[in-house]
């Protein structure tokens, strides 16, 4: 069911939302730490077209920049199988990389760079590429002998016909990555905005934090759980049609 | 009667495997200085019980596999010698039609066609591997190996799960439409081997010595007989060896 993704969030969220409340009441906080349901009506019909926008432009920088990880991953993984030796520096480089937190590079490109599309779109890239390429790395190298064996013995097998018949065997491997890099990439979208934007979803929460408005962060929190799950869904309905079995 | 285009002159064929010995890393080893050589072209054997070494063997031969030491010589016409078993797939995204299309040239066409006619799979042109039975896949990925132009293949259980009508029908159509080219067959039918294979080499395990044994088979073509008998002789010969 392709829209499991969408009710699995509403769901997610209003028994996040009820146990929210059931905190508040059973502790007696006041609406200044958890507001009260009508207020977060009152805040979201007073802030919601700013949010939409604010996320809408987010989910196009993730979108954007989880398009380019999958193309760069994908040529990096061509390049590396091409070459042994590039293969190796590569596998062994990103291994390197991906363990070090690439929130803690982010503030660098901020100075570097400014703020912008840019340096957004380069930590959404950064922070979902690493699983992408390893995965691409990972199947390009991987032999599948009961098929390659005829083309290698017959001296036929060129390198993009490897690389296709490597690609299709793994395809649920590739097709589950992409899809599982799609959230990496609107968490450092949102990453990317909280520590120095000025636009997105993410600067807004982070002006919501410094305001301790619960309500907006609230609001801000079902867009993105709502956008992601949109995306996740759309991404699932391309990927995998309806006859291949959803991982 | 179809023809093959490519039917080239009887050349004299020899492949000799001179003092092989090997062991896979870590293992015991698994031949010990083996020797023996098939010679002419033709339809010849490797048989042995199971785990012998038999398709280890045949990649040696094959140089899929480097032996410790020993050597294979390869006259034959071709540097290479080609290894097809039964554990091997098509592309997934391709139909047998599509497959052949693509590995064989276009003058091939009507020599796939009718082998595949012959080796009732016709009905399989626009299946994909994955949904053919075993046999029929068995079937298939043998005809894209006898229309390779390299003189020597290695058959490696190659008919396994084709009915035993369907397997004579094929090994009497190879004897006939390759007489250039030397097969070896690799099979556990002893019947089978004795009945269709020239030269037959029996592999033992490596605590006997000498490790292999050579034996004459009926090696049946189309329009001959043989004798019951000598079948039944040459049937316990090999059954004791092993």
């Amino acid at each position: 069911m392709r829209h499991n993704r969408i009710i699995h969030f509403l769901i997610l969220y209003i028994s996040a939302l009820t146990i929210l409340f059931a905190i508040k009441h059973s502790l007696g906080l006041s609406n200044y730490v958890i507001p009260a349901f009508t207020e977060i009506m009152t805040t979201a019909n007073r802030i919601f077209p700013i949010y939409f926008r604010a996320t809408i432009e987010s989910m196009i920088i993730a979108i954007m920049g989880h398009m380019l990880s999958i193309i760069l991953a994908c040529l990096i993984g061509i390049l590396g199988r091409i070459n042994s030796f590039v293969g190796i520096i590569i596998k062994a480089g990103a291994y390197q990389v991906q363990s070090y937190p690439v929130v803690a590079i982010a503030p660098i490109i901020f100075i570097l760079m400014g703020d912008g599309l840019l340096p957004r779109l380069l930590i959404t890239s950064m922070i979902c590429y690493f699983p992408l390429l390893l995965t691409f790395v990972g199947v390009f190298t991987e032999p599948v002998p009961d098929i390659e064996h005829f083309y290698y013995v017959t001296n036929t097998l060129s390198w993009d016909l490897e690389i296709r018949i490597r690609a299709y065997e793994h395809q649920k491997k590739i097709l589950t990555v992409i899809e599982g890099s799609a959230t990496l990439a609107m968490v450092g979208t949102i990453v990317a905005e909280f520590l120095s934007a000025e636009s997105g979803i993410g600067y807004q929460i982070s002006i919501a934090l410094s305001q301790s408005d619960m309500a907006k962060v609230l609001i801000a929190l079902f867009l993105i759980g709502l956008f992601i799950s949109i995306y996740l869904t759309l991404l699932a309905w391309i990927l995998w049609p309806k006859k291949r079995p959803t991982p | 009667m179809h023809t093959f285009k490519d039917s080239k002159q009887l050349t004299r064929m020899n492949i000799q495997c001179k003092n092989i010995s090997f062991s896979y890393p870590k293992k015991q080893q698994i031949f010990n200085d083996i020797t023996f050589e098939f010679n002419g072209s033709g339809f010849h054997a490797l048989f042995g019980e199971s785990g012998v070494g038999k398709s280890t063997l045949a990649q040696i031969i094959s140089g899929l596999q480097i032996p410790d030491t020993g050597k294979i010589v390869n006259q034959s016409g071709s540097s290479q010698i080609i290894y097809t078993t039964n554990q091997e797939r098509f592309p997934g995204w391709q139909t047998i039609q599509m497959h052949f299309d693509s590995i064989l040239p276009a003058h091939k066409k009507e020599d796939w066609q009718h082998m595949m006619s012959l080796f009732g799979i016709e009905q399989c042109f626009k299946s994909k591997f994955s949904q053919l039975s075993l046999g029929q896949k068995n079937r298939v990925n043998l005809i894209r190996y006898l229309l390779q132009s390299h003189p020597v293949l290695i058959m490696d259980e190659s008919l396994a799960n084709v009915d035993e009508s369907m397997r004579e029908t094929i090994i009497l159509f190879i004897k006939e439409q390759f007489p250039e080219k030397l097969f070896i067959y690799i099979s556990h039918h002893v019947r089978e081997i004795c009945k269709y294979c020239n030269q037959i080499v029996v592999l033992r395990s490596v605590i006997h010595s000498p490790q292999t044994i050579h034996f004459k088979g009926q090696n049946l073509r189309n329009n001959h007989s043989i004798d019951p008998d000598k079948l039944k002789e040459n049937m316990l010969e090999i059954v004791h060896a092993t």
